[in-house]
């Protein structure tokens, strides 16, 4: 075994494109064993991983007698802690026995970690090297003790930055899985919360979970995003968007089939509806599946808000949603093929406003839409300092100074801003994008033909949207096909306690949701007085 | 054998399909206009009729609840007769939904869009239909569903603004009878009962697709009468407005109704309510037909990838609509004088009752042999 090694140790040191490099590189499938004295191991990894300074390696002597060796990832790995409970500990031990229990009193005693377990091949060993596990050699044994002492540097959890809610919780996600998990955890104490986790992408080695609550959540469902997930066979897994174009039912759709939110008070709510949450390590951004249409539409505060207040609320942005994906079209369609359905005084108005320009409806829209779209993706990347001046120059380009200099009506600027405003009025940004998307394709159809371009644009999205399934669940569902029992939750948000039962196609078993007779009751012994 | 069980519907969508269906095209244009302020009686007896009717197809429905007409022809009248049978209804189909975009088309060119050519309007309409049938009937019915609901807010609010306007004057609905109970029979027969209630032989071809059997005859009538009284009041609402000359001579009186709303001087000229219903009726109507078509090909030619005939069979109707007749009076006139005698009854009644007694002999047969 020594010779081998000395053998292959030799030819490495000179040949530098030798084939351990290809150990780490997809679709490799050696298990190699580890070796026999802990500074062949230490040396080792400092070969294998080209000598990278952030790998810390370090001898020690366990109770001043045994030889051992331990690795971490500097940044990793809490360097505290490993002094504290791995080094000092080691050197404290007095009375260690001899032999083959060396390992195991050493794993049990000497390390005083939480999470300790062994590794015996160098396959198992560099994902937990590198994920901030420390190592621990030990002269005479083919295994390594590994500890776990994840401490690497991560982001406070802070508020929310995409689904802002004045009333409700104002934590969000972070980019650390393990955060992520316990504000979940942290929210819903129940044991039927299950975790299940996951490592994809053969290069990033991301950690992937899925958590579900056994019982609630339909198990098809459940079984349908485990087998999605480890069909994923790629290098690198980024951002939860890697995961959710490889995972949803249709790509050729430009609506999306998959949720996903900072909010963690959105996913608890998803998980007890009975939907199964997916949480990559690296993003704030946590996934839910199956996602119907009407969801999009429908934000966390209609649920903390009383119910007749939300529902107010909800209408209005389903209105913003129409808005936002019709208004120029129908501007177009109205000026261009129906000026005999403006009323006659408004059609006269818009025709003298009208009357300098030297574009057609259609073209003085288009350029009002897109020199908007191209104001606003500006607005997204600049430099923070810069923002400024572009929202100046952008209010003197959309609003005054093209109305004066001639290019376009002011009518087609309320029109344009009124868009962008019901657009920026819809709760969830995929949603928003998509619509920014389908106004330009109904734009089109309302110059070529009018209302009939913009009601047939209309059906077929209608149809599109009917074709679509989430996860096997229909993505119109409970509007289409139709189920009463689902109603309250779509247009209207009824009272809390008429929710009895949870949605039906997402949740299979286990549909009700609380007792009877939760209406709140004045009580009857109650102070009448006064 | 063809499989259609492979795709499913509930009732609650089959009652929205053939309520839309029936629905479609019926209610923009004219219907029993040679009984004047009675159409609406004329519809109500053909809506009698049209109970009978779909009593026969349920029928013969129960007798094979696996096939569709296409199907059991075959087992009733022998393969070489059930597959001509099949042959002529495919026929049928295929021609009556180039009639009906053919009537929208028209509508659209007469109303609104004067200088755009017909096969344009036509084209972007069948485009639509194509990709609806080709994504399958589950998707036409969740559609339905959606659209279902849009329809009846369109259509009520449509009635207030039509009573709020005070354009109802009920007299135009008297003399009751005027032109005598026979001759509202004639209408009955020679129009309302063929169309539209005698072109629920098309959910012959649909009935196997329902996921729960025992409903379809509860759920066929109960869609029927719904549509039925729709239509009746719209038509009863069409003659107290305009008065019954106007209303037999105007060839889209729901259009013309509908543009004399005005309403707190700002609500006015809503033929684009017209327009929504009218393209969502034929999207319907000339969908069922169109898949009907799709499905029937399928088994008679033993084709197993039914979503690929959409294509052709799609390109066809839209040229038949085309080239079915020169000029609109003329396709009016096809539709009003032959269609009915030579196409809807022996397609609608004569056959369907041939095979259903068919279909009783051999199953009597059966038993006692």
């Amino acid at each position: 075994m020594l010779n081998w090694f000395k053998k292959e140790k030799r030819k490495t040191k000179f040949d530098k494109n030798d084939n351990f490099r290809q150990r780490l590189d997809p679709g490799d499938p050696k298990n190699l064993p580890l070796f026999n004295k802990a500074q062949d191991n230490t040396d080792y990894i400092k070969h294998e991983l080209g000598n990278s300074n952030d790998i810390v390696v370090r001898q020690l002597l366990i109770a001043n007698k045994i030889k051992a060796a331990i690795a971490y990832t500097d940044g990793l790995a809490d360097s505290k802690v490993i002094s504290q409970f791995i080094v000092e500990s080691a050197h404290e031990q007095t009375d260690m026995p001899v032999g083959k229990e060396i390992f195991q009193v050493a794993k049990e005693r000497a390390v005083a970690l939480g999470d300790v377990s062994e590794v015996t091949n160098w396959d198992q060993l560099f994902p937990s090297l590198l994920s901030g596990e420390t190592i621990i050699f030990i002269d005479g044994f083919q295994k390594a003790i590994k500890g776990d002492t994840r401490g690497e540097e991560k982001r406070a959890i802070s508020e929310p930055t995409t689904q802002l809610s004045i009333r409700g919780p104002k934590d969000a996600f972070t980019e650390s899985f393990r955060t992520n998990t316990s504000l979940i955890r942290r929210r819903i104490k129940s044991p039927n919360l299950w975790l299940e986790s996951m490592k994809i992408g053969k290069v990033t080695q991301t950690d992937v979970g899925i958590m579900y609550i056994k019982g609630i959540a339909n198990e098809k469902i459940v079984e349908e995003v485990r087998t999605r997930l480890k069909r994923i066979n790629m290098d690198s897994i980024l951002e939860s968007g890697y995961i959710e174009q490889l995972i949803e039912d249709q790509t050729f759709t430009v609506f999306p089939t998959v949720y996903h939110t900072e909010r963690p008070d959105i996913i608890c709510s998803h998980l007890l509806e009975g939907r199964v949450a997916i949480i990559i390590d690296g993003t704030p951004f946590v996934l839910s599946a199956p996602a119907v249409f009407i969801q999009f539409f429908h934000a966390v505060e209609d649920y903390y808000d009383r119910f007749d207040i939300a529902t107010a609320i909800r209408l209005l942005r389903i209105l913003a949603f129409f808005i936002s994906l019709v208004a120029p079209a129908i501007y177009i369609a109205l000026t261009t093929f129906h000026q005999e359905m403006i009323p006659t005084t408004m059609a006269i108005a818009i025709a003298a406003q009208r009357e300098g320009v030297p574009f057609p409806a259609f073209i003085e829209a288009l350029i009002m839409e897109i020199t908007f779209e191209i104001l606003r993706e500006a607005g997204l990347r600049l430099p923070r300092a810069v923002g400024q001046a572009v929202s100046i120059v952008g209010a003197l380009v959309i609003g005054q100074a093209a109305v004066q200099a001639g290019l376009v009506s002011p009518v087609m600027v309320i029109v344009v801003s009124i868009t962008a405003i019901a657009n920026f009025a819809t709760p969830t940004f995929a949603i928003a994008i998509t619509t920014r998307v389908m106004r330009f394709g109904l734009m089109v159809l309302a110059a070529s033909f009018g209302f009939y371009g913009i009601l047939l644009g209309l059906i077929f999205m209608i149809v599109h949207l009917c074709s679509l399934r989430s996860f096997g669940v229909p993505y119109m569902a409970p509007l289409a096909p139709f189920i009463v029992d689902n109603q309250k939750d779509v247009f209207i948000r009824f009272p809390l306690w008429s929710f009895k039962t949870r949605p039906r196609l997402i949740a299979d078993e286990n549909i009700k949701r609380m007792g009877e007779n939760q209406q709140p009751r004045p009580s009857k012994g109650g102070n009448k007085d006064g | 054998m063809y499989e259609v069980n492979k795709v499913k519907i509930s009732p609650t969508q089959l009652f929205v399909l053939i309520v839309l269906f029936e629905m479609g095209s019926s209610i923009v244009v004219s219907l029993g206009a040679e009984a004047k302020q009675d159409a609406w009686i004329a519809i109500l007896f053909g809506m009698a009729g049209g109970f009978g009717l779909y009593l026969v197809y349920h029928r013969l429905y129960m007798y094979y609840p696996d096939l569709t007409l296409t199907g059991y022809s075959k087992k009733i009248a022998g393969k070489l007769v059930g597959n001509i049978i099949s042959f002529l209804y495919i026929i049928y189909f295929i021609y009556i939904a180039a009639r009906v975009l053919r009537d929208f088309g028209e509508l659209l060119v007469m109303t609104s869009y004067t200088f755009t050519p017909l096969l344009i309007i036509n084209a972007l309409m069948m485009l639509v239909i194509i990709y609806a049938v080709y994504k399958g009937i589950e998707v036409v019915a969740r559609t339905g569903e959606l659209l279902f609901l849009v329809v009846y807010i369109v259509a009520i609010s449509g009635f207030i603004l039509i009573i709020a306007s005070g354009l109802i004057d009920l007299s135009n609905l008297k003399p009751f009878m005027e032109t005598g109970f026979v001759a509202v029979i004639k209408v009955t027969l020679t129009q309302t009962l063929t169309f539209p209630f005698g072109e629920m032989v098309v959910f012959a071809m649909l009935l196997p697709t329902l996921n729960k059997p025992k409903y379809a005859k509860k759920v066929g009538l109960m869609a029927i009468l719904l549509s039925g009284i729709n239509i009746a009041i719209t038509m009863a609402i069409n003659v107290a407005v305009l008065g019954p000359d106007l209303y037999s001579r105007a060839p889209f009186p729901l259009l013309t109704t509908i543009s004399k709303i005005e309403f707190a001087e700002f609500i006015e000229r809503l033929d684009v309510f017209f327009l929504l219903y009218a393209v969502i009726g034929g999207f319907f109507k000339i969908g069922i037909f169109f898949y009907a078509a799709v499905i029937g090909t399928a088994e008679v030619f033993n084709f197993k990838e039914t979503e690929k005939l959409c294509f052709p069979i799609g390109i066809i109707i839209l040229f038949v609509s085309i080239s079915i007749a020169a000029s609109y009076p003329e396709h009016i006139i096809e539709g009003l004088d032959i269609v009915p005698i030579y196409l809807h009854w022996p397609m609608q009644i004569i056959i369907p009752i041939l095979l259903l007694i068919g279909a009783y002999l051999r199953n009597r047969n059966k038993t006692s042999a």
